[in-house]
């Protein structure tokens, strides 16, 4: 404002300027000098006025800065609201990482729907979910498990005691029953060459049996294998029984072999177990023709 | 002449007015410009800022609760995630309509004591039939890196690239490793004399002593193991110190047979009953 009042003092003597010469034309009397005050005088005066044009426009200039000046609260807001929009992506983020705990959820207005992942050395597999209504007692409103699994056995033992108990030992049961599905799948996908018959199996997937050939097309006799899991959270069978199918007694390399296998089954994934076969395989076909 | 002289009266009517708006102090909600209608956004900003600013805490704390019922769900408290993605799908892919996508995670929280931080990748391939996504590469580093116990596990984990598995078994691990703090912290309070951590609270070991039985020493190594499959057990043993003398006198071995009857013992009673046990039986004459 003070440079508003600096410029209008400016003006003003511009004014008194203008004036004193308007004056001074009219005292000279004479038309020319007077047409030629007259032009000196307008001349002044659109100075005059371009100058006041300038300083309005300055001073509104001026009144815009001073209502910008409360815009610093719109800029703190506007940073708050990023603020708040960049806490919200990172919470989204975080809620997005629970998925590889195995464990996750959402609250829903009943109560929670959670959600399980499983997964087999890395393979991420299916998803299931339980739904859950948070009222005394706790209940199961829907859920996408299977059948096989014994859900309300697990619910029966920890449920109202403890929700955590029971979301973590249903993880354990649908992550082996994923884990053993896989193991089966891979297994008839993979290596069906070596399979010398279907692959039997329950929903479950804890019972399976197989004839397999090390070398599929050759004269061997096929080896007959039945894979018991009775641990439902392992991913790793029980009983294994391999037997050589339509041979009554081993010669030492067999039995040796068959006995093998066992230990094998036991002891490794059933598609990496295969995988090892053909590897072997591999390996004998160079001793032949050595 | 006339016209100029029009001019002139013109310019300074004008001028006049110019002078007025210099020295009137402006009214920006009466003055119809653009001072006014920049002031009615910023107002509508705030209408609608506030609004929208509103929902997002809302939203926010919609979201905040989740998580907070995650984390007291799996025992696991995440701090942060974040995540790259990068197309690998090449021009080849593309006319098979399939699709290749890898993800990089980077992960940090912790659980109870345990901090840990993850970097690991997933390799998602979708073909006509199905989409398959497996966890390629998986670094852990964890802190307190002196849980020996743990660090088998880690490397076990990491080899097989299961990141479930790892979550699982470190809330099992932690709760085992609190419980086991907690029962030994106890038994000091109430039997201060007689059971001493050497290593403190959180070591895997308690030792029992008795001052009228000096020479007399039962250790309790209570291990908590993480098998292959990364199910979480305890494993205790008993260890005795006794005098030559007192072994000579030991007919009936049950000093040598002591370790198995723990075992049993707990089995029986539960660890913490147990070990209340076996403090009270060496103790015995100073309860008395």
């Amino acid at each position: 404002m003070d440079n508003g009042s600096s410029v209008l003092a400016h003006l003003e003597r511009l004014e008194t300027q203008v004036s004193r010469s308007h004056k001074q034309s009219e005292e000279l009397q004479s038309v020319q000098a007077q047409e030629g005050a007259l032009g000196t005088k307008i001349h002044k005066l659109r100075r005059l006025r371009d100058e006041l044009r300038a300083a309005v426009r300055h001073r509104r200039a001026s009144v815009k800065a001073c209502i910008a000046n409360v815009e610093p609260n719109q800029t703190v807001e506007i940073n708050e609201q990023e603020a708040l929009e960049e806490k919200l992506e990172n919470v989204k983020a975080i809620l997005q990482a629970y998925h590889f705990t195995g464990l996750s959820g959402k609250l829903t207005s009943r109560g929670v729907c959670v959600c399980i992942s499983t997964a087999f050395e890395g393979n991420l597999l299916d998803s299931y979910f339980v739904d859950l209504v948070i009222q005394k007692p706790l209940r199961i409103h829907h859920h996408s498990v299977p059948v096989f699994i014994p859900l309300e056995e697990i619910a029966a033992k920890y449920l109202q005691t403890n929700i955590q108990h029971f979301l973590f030992s249903l993880c354990e049961y649908l992550n082996a029953y994923s884990g053993r599905k896989y193991q089966a799948d891979r297994l008839q996908s993979d290596f069906a060459a070596l399979l010398t018959g279907p692959l039997q199996r329950n929903p479950l997937c804890n019972l399976l049996s197989f004839t397999y050939k090390l070398d599929p097309g050759g004269q061997s006799f096929p080896f007959c294998a039945r894979l018991l899991y009775k641990d439902l959270t392992a991913t790793l069978p029980t009983d294994v029984t391999v037997t050589c199918q339509g041979v009554e007694v081993l010669s030492t390399s067999w039995e040796e072999q068959r006995a093998s296998h066992e230990t094998l089954f036991c002891t490794k994934p059933l598609h990496q177990v295969f995988a090892s076969f053909t590897r072997k395989g591999e390996k004998l076909d160079m001793s032949l023709v050595s | 002449m006339d016209a100029e002289l029009a001019e002139v009266r013109a310019l300074q009517a004008e001028i006049a007015a110019l002078r007025r708006a210099c020295e009137e102090p402006p009214a920006p909600w009466e003055e119809k410009s653009r001072v006014q209608k920049s002031f009615q956004a910023i107002h509508q900003f705030n209408l609608e800022g506030w609004k929208s600013s509103k929902d997002l805490k809302n939203q926010l704390g919609h979201l905040e609760s989740e998580l907070s019922f995650l984390s007291t769900l799996t025992g696991i408290n995440i701090r942060n995630h974040s995540k790259q993605t990068e197309d690998l799908t090449s021009t080849e892919m593309t006319e098979k309509s399939i699709r290749k996508v890898l993800q990089r995670h980077r992960l940090s929280g912790n659980c109870h004591m345990v901090t840990f931080q993850l970097e690991f990748q997933i390799l998602e391939i979708q073909n006509k039939e199905r989409l398959s996504s497996a966890v390629t590469d998986l670094n852990i580093i964890m802190e307190p890196t002196e849980c020996s116990e743990l660090s088998e596990f880690v490397s076990r984990a990491e080899e097989r690239k299961d990141l479930f598995m790892f979550f699982r078994s470190l809330h099992f691990f932690v709760e085992w490793f609190e419980y086991r703090k907690s029962t030994f912290k106890h038994l000091k309070e109430k039997y201060p004399d007689a059971v001493y951590l050497s290593e403190g609270p959180s070591s895997c070991s308690m030792g029992i002593r008795s001052a009228s039985q000096p020479g007399f020493e039962l250790v309790i190594v209570w291990r908590i193991q993480i098998d292959e499959d990364g199910k979480v057990f305890p494993k205790l043993d008993l260890l005795t110190k006794v005098p030559q003398r007192a072994l000579e006198l030991d007919k009936n071995r049950a000093i040598e047979t002591a370790p198995l009857s723990f075992r049993t013992l707990v089995g029986l009673l539960g660890i913490e009953a147990a070990l209340e046990s076996l403090i009270k039986s060496l103790c015995a004459e100073e309860n008395n």
